[in-house]
C-alpha cells in the first residue's frame, strides 16, 4: 500500500518530465545540436561537402571580404528597421482611424487584414509586376498623360530594396492594425471620457493616454513583425531574387547561395553564425531584463 | 499474408510491368517541364524494353540546387538514389567523395571515349574512373533572331560583335527593341561568356574562365569585355527587371524584340509556335573571328550501391544513354544534340543541324569550350563571381575598371 502510493506519487513526479522529454529532446538535436555543428562547419575549410579540419577565422575573414556580404547586412538594417516603423505606424494610424466608429468597420477591417492571409510569395510576385516599369504603376500613370513620371526603384541596385519595404508594409500593416485595435477595445471609455472633461483635445487623448496604455499590443506588434523581417527570404526570392545584380540580397539569401549553390559551405556556415550572434546580441539583453524584473516582482 | 499485402501494394501502384521487370533504379534529377519529361521517356522506354523499371524522382527548382540538396541528404542518410543527373562540376566533386561507381568497363567496351568530343572528359571522368554518361549537350552562345524584324532593317546576321552593336542600334531608332533578356545574372552571364571569347580569342577564355590567370583578369582584354558588355546594355530595354527567358523569347516571337542572347533551349519556344528555322527566325552563334561551341551537357552518374539489382539497372541504364538511337530519340525532342558526335544529323532541324557542323569545328580550332554561366569552366565558387561581378555590372553604372578590380579581388577572395 505504502509502496504503491509512493510509486504514484513519484509517478506524478515525474509524469511532467516524461511527456516533456520527446519534444526536448527533438528541439535540443534539430536547433541546438545543429547551431553547434554549423558553428563547427564556420570554423573549416568545408567547401562541396562538410569537412572536419581546423581553418581558424578564414571563413569569416573571407566572408568579410565578400562585397555581396556586406550588401547583405546593409539590408537587412535597412528593411528590418523600416519595415518596422512603417508597419507600427501605418497599422497604428488605420486602427485609430476605424476605431472612430464609422460605418463599415467590419468591411474595412477585413479588407486591411487581408493581405496578411496572402503568403509573400504572391505578395512578391504581383509587387513584381506592379512595380514593373513597363507594366505597373509607371505605366499607368504615364498612360493617364503624366508622362514625366517615372517609378522605376526595382530597376534601380540603390532603391531596390526600398521597393522590398513597400511590398512587406503591404503586407503586414493590415496585421499590426488589427492587433492595435484590438487593444485600443479593451481600453475602458471612461478614461476617455475623464479626460474629455477635463478639457484635453483629441489628439492629446491619443498621444498622451491612449497609446501609452497601447503598450503590451505594441511589444507584440514589433516582436511579431520582428520575426515576419528575419524570415522575410521568400518576400525577396520572389519580388527580386537578390537582384538587379545583388542589389537586394539579404543574409539568409546569402547563407542560401553560399552553401548549396557556390561550393562555399564554409562561408555559408560563417554567415549564419554571424546572423545567430546578431539576434543574440538583440535577444540575450532582452531576456537578460525580462528574468531580472521577474525576479524582482 | 505478405502475399497478400504485396499484391495489394503492387494492384494499387498499377505498374503493369512490374511482373516482368527484373529491377528498378530510382533516378534524381531535376526536369520537370513538358519537353524534358517528353524526353526523358524516350530513356525510360528504352530501359524498360531491357527490363528494367525507371523510378522517377524529380526535384525541381532553383537550376538544380533544390536537387542536389536532396542529393546530399540521400547520400548523408545511406540511401543514395541509383543514378543522379550531374550538371557542371557535381560528378566529378561526387566522385571524389568516393560516392559515385566507376564505369570504366562499359566506358572501354563502349568506346565512349572515342564517341565524345575530348574536351567533354574533364566532367566525365575523375582520374581514371569514367563517372558519368552524358546524354546531351546544349550550345550556350546563340543567337536567336526576328527574321521579318531583320529584313525590314536590311540587316543581315552579324559577323563581329560590332556589326551587332551596330545593327543594335539601327534597330533601336525604328523603335524596336533590339534585345530581349531578363536580368537574372545567369541571363548576362551568358552575354559575358561569349565576349569573352568572341572579342578575344578561345585562348583568352581558358585561361581567364577556366585558369583563373590573374595576368588575364586584371587585363585589358578584360576591360574590353565589360565595355562591349555596356554597350549591350544600352540595346536592352528597362523593363527587363524579373522577366523570364521564355518571355523574353516570346518578344522575339512577337515581333517586339529583334534578337535574344541564350542557349538552344529557347529554339523549342520558336518551334512550339510552327517558325521555321532560317526562313521566319535566325539562329546563329554570337559573332566572332573564331566561333566558339559553349558547351552545357547533362549527364547521368551512378551511385555506389549494395543491391544487386540496381547495380545491374544502372548498367543498363548507362548503356541505354550511350546508345545513339537513344541519344538521337532524346536530343530531337530535348532540343540539344547528342553528346556522341557519331550520331547522323537526318532528321535534325536546320538549327540543329549548324550546330552539329559548328562543333565540328570548334572541336578542330579549339574553340570549343565549357559554358562558364552554367558551370562547365570554373568551379561554382569561382565562376559565381564572374557571374555577380557581370550582373552588378549590367544593372549598374559601375565602370569597366571598377568590374575588373572588383572580379580580381572576388576571384582571390574565393581562392
Amino acid at each position: 500500500m505504502n509502496a504503491a502510493k509512493s510509486f504514484s506519487s513519484r509517478l506524478a513526479g515525474w509524469l511532467p518530465r516524461i511527456v516533456v522529454a520527446p519534444s526536448l529532446l527533438i528541439v535540443i538535436v534539430t536547433v541546438y545540436l545543429f547551431i553547434l555543428w554549423t558553428g563547427v562547419i564556420s570554423f573549416t575549410s568545408s567547401k562541396f561537402v562538410p569537412v572536419y579540419d581546423f581553418a581558424g577565422l578564414e571563413q569569416f575573414i573571407r566572408l568579410w571580404a565578400t562585397p555581396r556580404w556586406h550588401t547583405a547586412v546593409a539590408n537587412l538594417f535597412i528593411f528590418s528597421a523600416l519595415f518596422l516603423m512603417l508597419s507600427t505606424g501605418i497599422g497604428l494610424l488605420m486602427a485609430i482611424l476605424l476605431d472612430q466608429n464609422i460605418r463599415a468597420e467590419g468591411f474595412l477591417r477585413a479588407v486591411y487584414l487581408y493581405p496578411m492571409a496572402l503568403s509573400f510569395i504572391v505578395t512578391g510576385t504581383a509587387w513584381k509586376w506592379i512595380m514593373n516599369p513597363g507594366l505597373g504603376i509607371q505605366k499607368v500613370v504615364n498612360e493617364l498623360g503624366w508622362t514625366s513620371f517615372t517609378f522605376d526603384w526595382i530597376t534601380d541596385p540603390k532603391m531596390a530594396i526600398y521597393t522590398v519595404v513597400i511590398a512587406g508594409v503591404w503586407q503586414s500593416s493590415g496585421f499590426a492594425m488589427a492587433i492595435f485595435l484590438a487593444g485600443l477595445r479593451g481600453i475602458d471609455n471612461s478614461v476617455i471620457k475623464a479626460a474629455q472633461i477635463e478639457g484635453a483635445s483629441l489628439p492629446l487623448i491619443y498621444r498622451q493616454i491612449i497609446i501609452p496604455m497601447l503598450r503590451p499590443a505594441m511589444l507584440s506588434v514589433i516582436v511579431l513583425l520582428s520575426y515576419i523581417a528575419i524570415k522575410s527570404f521568400d518576400l525577396v526570392l520572389a519580388l527580386t531574387n537578390g537582384g538587379p545584380g545583388s542589389a537586394t540580397e539579404l543574409p539568409s539569401t546569402f547563407m542560401f547561395s553560399a552553401t548549396f549553390r557556390r561550393n562555399q559551405m564554409g562561408v555559408g556556415a560563417a554567415s549564419a553564425i554571424m546572423m545567430l550572434m546578431t539576434v543574440a546580441a538583440i535577444i540575450i539583453p532582452y531576456l537578460y531584463s525580462e528574468l531580472r524584473e521577474r525576479n524582482n516582482g | 499474408m505478405s502475399k497478400f499485402l504485396a499484391s495489394l501494394v503492387a494492384a494499387t501502384m498499377l505498374v503493369p510491368a512490374a511482373a516482368r521487370a527484373e529491377g528498378t533504379i530510382e533516378v534524381l534529377h531535376h526536369w520537370v517541364s513538358q519537353s524534358e519529361v517528353d524526353a526523358l521517356n524516350v530513356i525510360r522506354k528504352d530501359l524498360e524494353t531491357k527490363g528494367f523499371q525507371w523510378k522517377d524522382s524529380a526535384v525541381g527548382g532553383m537550376s538544380g540546387a533544390n536537387a542536389q540538396q536532396a542529393l546530399r541528404s540521400r547520400l548523408t542518410s545511406g540511401d543514395p538514389p541509383g543514378a543522379m543527373q550531374f550538371l557542371g562540376w557535381e560528378g566529378p566533386q561526387w566522385a571524389e567523395q568516393g560516392v559515385v561507381r566507376d564505369l570504366n568497363d562499359l566506358a572501354k567496351e563502349g568506346g565512349w571515349r572515342e564517341a565524345l568530343p575530348p574536351q567533354l572528359l574533364t566532367f566525365v571522368t575523375s582520374g581514371d574512373a569514367f563517372i558519368a554518361a552524358p546524354i546531351n549537350m546544349h550550345r550556350q552562345n546563340w543567337v536567336w533572331a526576328n527574321k521579318k524584324i531583320f529584313d525590314e532593317a536590311g540587316i543581315a546576321p552579324p559577323k563581329t560583335w560590332e556589326e551587332l552593336i551596330a545593327a543594335g542600334k539601327k534597330l533601336k531608332e525604328k523603335g524596336v527593341t533590339p534585345v530581349a533578356m531578363g536580368d537574372e545574372p545567369w541571363q548576362i552571364g551568358i552575354i559575358f561568356d561569349a565576349l569573352l571569347s568572341d572579342l578575344n580569342g578561345p585562348e583568352f577564355y581558358k585561361k581567364a574562365a577556366i585558369d583563373l590567370d590573374p595576368a588575364a583578369l586584371n587585363s585589358p582584354e578584360m576591360t574590353k569585355v565589360f565595355d562591349t558588355l555596356r554597350e549591350v546594355r544600352g540595346l536592352v530595354d528597362d523593363n527587363f527587371v524579373g522577366r523570364d527567358w521564355a518571355v523574353a523569347t516570346g518578344m522575339v516571337i512577337n515581333g517586339e524584340a529583334a534578337m535574344q542572347f541564350m542557349g538552344d533551349w529557347a529554339k523549342g519556344e520558336f518551334l512550339a509556335k510552327g517558325l521555321k528555322p532560317n526562313a521566319d527566325f535566325y539562329c546563329f552563334a554570337t559573332p566572332a573571328k573564331v566561333t566558339s561551341f559553349q558547351y552545357v551537357i547533362d549527364s547521368f552518374g551512378m551511385f555506389t550501391v549494395k543491391d544487386e539489382t540496381v547495380q545491374k539497372a544502372q548498367v543498363a541504364l548507362a548503356e541505354t544513354i550511350m546508345d545513339p538511337k537513344v541519344q538521337k530519340g532524346f536530343n530531337l525532342i530535348k532540343g540539344s544534340i547528342p553528346a556522341r558526335t557519331d550520331v547522323s544529323v537526318d532528321d535534325f532541324d536546320e538549327c540543329a543541324k549548324l550546330g552539329f557542323n559548328e562543333r565540328a569545328e570548334a572541336i578542330k580550332a579549339g574553340s570549343m569550350l565549357g559554358a562558364m554561366t552554367h558551370g562547365f569552366a570554373a568551379k561554382p565558387e569561382f565562376a559565381s563571381v564572374f557571374g555577380d561581378v557581370a550582373a552588378q555590372f549590367f544593372v549598374g553604372k559601375m565602370s569597366s575598371e571598377d568590374a575588373v578590380k572588383m572580379l580580381v579581388e572576388g576571384i582571390d577572395n574565393a581562392r
